[in-house]
């Protein structure tokens, strides 16, 4: 049976851009198959970074381009290109589809639908880094993709993008797909490398950076989907790419939104738009009501009189992955916390004290705060567990666990009163 | 030793992964993944048998599964995995409307699997979009289409169907 045939159905998530570049064959809920990608002009960059440029002129190109990591963290791409490139060969280059932080369905979209824009994104990325091979690190709980990729892999290797020789540059270049199986901090780009290796996901000591020690102990670039997916966007247009969004944030960005919203779903637009307006692209509140918060995934919290920030990666920016999740007047910040919560201690590897209990000992005193059970002192402990367990772990996961909890501490001080007082109407009404 | 999990079809697939990936541990994660597949668990003995056949300790193995999610044991055999969401935008939708739906449906309740059903309270699945979003074996459904309680049982039957009896023969016949 043909690998087509047995791909499970993919699901309605709705996507709309009024861009075209990232989304410009994925709107549609169908998978672009390779002849449709290159009568569109897919893999008409490849071609034109063989032909026209040296590995170097690409790099380069990714440097100007200003093009940032869409995997959260935002590090610029050509200067992890270039301090891999620092490295002596054999080079690999992961792209990270882990996409496993609550709230994030965007590499998705692409893998599903465009799956050819990923590949040919990572071939380029390959021959610029001059890199040995590629692999793609897909998370378990998407077995649609997983068929998909190695599908257009198949497809790319018959039409000669793929392989030995690639349309007779020289260049020989193969991607494989490894599946996942149920860790976001899998998605952790050195956690990543050990699950990859065959083994548990435990978050490698840094130094050595991947682009140094990485894959098979070889100097190693993860990327994210979407950043992969922006580099033949960025070969085909050149300097022209600083013409889409703002300057120092150029090109295209995937937005998932989601909770109370008309139209939940994956927005493509330039890095200029705010959260506002990314609000009202979605079909604006759901029964009318008010923002309450907006969660930035499980990392941040914003409060309703903060929606002009702009989704950019500038310091008071929105940064991140992009992820969006809205609640309403009538939400509770504390029952959404418990939910985070829940998810770090879940979620923690263990391999550190301070992020294996802290993320526990958090957790217990959200539920006790829901429960109307907890005291000032849980409160005042909460304050010091979110210092703690950032400055004593070693991976982002650790650094990052605490961020909402901080944040509504700071912005919704009347939500936790309501807690301990036991007035919330949500939870004692 | 003779396999009784490691079937045919299951030693081709290692030996495909064995050429493909440098490292044996590379073919630990996908075949766990097969014999999820194939069994809908992870039977302590498949473990024993992948660790002979790769020739690596069977701890290295034992760790593996109990690190990662999807592969926690045992699923005692339940011929179908319903995995629903929990994580924030789903909470924000209400999933214990469909958990507490499924339950009834089904008989089955969370740690507690009968022959044809395990349920399971996951993280986020990539499907916020979609939420409340729920899983059973490898199909995505999305929990606010589905209106009514009927139509969530018409669902589930369509899992009940001689296709899983037969699968169900031959599992013993493996077994
Ligand atoms: C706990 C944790 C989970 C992460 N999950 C993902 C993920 O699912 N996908 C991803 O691309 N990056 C994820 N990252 C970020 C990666 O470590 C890494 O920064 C990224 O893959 C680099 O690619 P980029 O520069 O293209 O963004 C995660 C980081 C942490 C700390
Ligand atoms: S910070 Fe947490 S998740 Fe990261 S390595 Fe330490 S224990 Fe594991
Ligand atoms: S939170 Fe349920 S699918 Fe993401």
């Amino acid at each position: 049976m043909n690998i087509r045939d047995r791909i499970p159905r993919l699901p309605e998530i709705y996507a709309d851009s009024n861009l075209n570049l990232l989304l410009r064959r994925a709107k549609e809920n169908r998978t672009v198959d390779i002849e449709e990608y290159e009568t569109t002009g897919g893999y008409s960059a490849l071609k034109k970074a063989l032909n026209r440029f040296r590995p170097e002129d690409i790099v380069a190109l990714v440097e100007e381009s200003t093009l940032r990591g869409r995997g959260g963290a935002g590090f610029p791409t050509g200067r992890k290109w270039r301090f891999a490139l620092m490295n002596p060969q054999p080079r690999y280059l992961v792209c990270n589809a882990d996409e496993s932080e609550p709230g994030t369905f965007k590499d998705r979209i692409i893998i599903e639908r465009d799956p050819h824009l990923l590949l040919e994104g990572m071939i380029i990325s390959g021959y610029a880094l001059q890199a040995k091979e590629g692999y793609i690190y897909i998370r378990g709980e998407y077995p649609a993709g997983y068929m998909i990729l190695e599908n257009a892999i198949q497809e790319a290797k018959e039409r000669g993008y793929l392989g030995k020789n690639i349309l007779g540059s020289g260049f020989s270049f193969d991607i494989k797909v490894y599946r996942g199986a149920g860790a976001y901090i899998c998605g952790e780009e050195t956690a990543l490398l050990e699950s990859l290796e065959g083994k548990r996901g435990h978050p490698r000591l840094r130094p050595p950076y991947p682009a140094q020690v990485g894959l098979y102990g070889r100097p190693t670039v993860v990327n994210n989907v979407e950043t992969l997916s922006n580099i033949p966007i960025i070969v085909t247009y050149e300097a022209y790419f600083m013409n889409i969004g703002p300057a120092g944030f150029y090109g295209p960005k995937l937005f998932p939104i989601s909770g109370k919203v008309n139209r939940p779903g994956v927005y493509e637009a330039t890095m200029d738009i705010t959260l506002q307006e990314l609000i009202d692209m979605a079909g604006g509140m759901k029964d009318n009501k008010d923002v309450k918060a907006v969660f930035a995934g499980a990392l941040g919290i914003y409060r309703k009189d903060e929606l002009d920030t702009p989704m950019d990666y500038s310091p008071k920016g929105f940064g991140g992955t992009g992820t969006t999740i809205v609640l309403d007047e009538d939400d509770c910040i504390i029952d959404a916390l418990t939910v985070i919560t829940n998810f770090f201690h879940h979620e923690s590897c263990g391999k550190c004290t301070p992020c294996r209990v802290g993320t526990y000992e958090q957790d217990v005193i959200l539920k006790k705060l829901k429960e109307g059970k907890a005291t000032e002192k849980d409160v005042e402990y909460l304050k010091h567990l979110s210092k703690n367990i950032p400055a004593n772990s070693i991976c982002g996961l650790g650094y990052s666990a605490p961020n909402a909890v901080a944040d509504a501490l700071e912005k919704f001080p009347e939500e936790f009163e309501a807690h301990l007082n036991k007035t919330c109407k949500r939870c004692f009404g | 030793m003779v396999y009784k999990y490691l079937t045919n079809d299951i030693i081709k697939k290692i030996k495909e992964c064995r050429k493909r990936f440098p490292l044996k541990e590379q073919c630990i994660i996908p075949t766990l993944h097969q014999i999820l597949e194939k069994y809908r668990d992870i039977p302590f003995q498949a473990l024993e048998e992948l660790a002979h056949y790769l020739d690596v300790p069977l701890s290295d193995i034992e760790g593996i599964v109990s690190f990662y999610d999807m592969f926690r044991y045992p699923k005692k055999g339940a011929k179908n995995h319903i995995r629903i969401c929990r994580n924030l935008p789903c909470h924000l939708a209400n999933y214990q409307r469909i958990l507490e739906d499924i339950k009834e449906i089904t008989g089955a309740d969370i740690g507690k699997p009968n022959k044809m059903w395990y349920i399971e309270l996951v993280e986020c699945i990539g499907s916020c979009g979609i939420a409340p979003a729920f899983l059973i074996n490898n199909d995505l459904y999305d929990g606010s289409k589905i209106k009514s309680k009927e139509q969530l049982e018409e669902i589930l039957k369509s899992y009940i169907t001689e296709e899983a009896d037969e699968h169900q023969r031959q599992d013993t016949k493996a077994t």
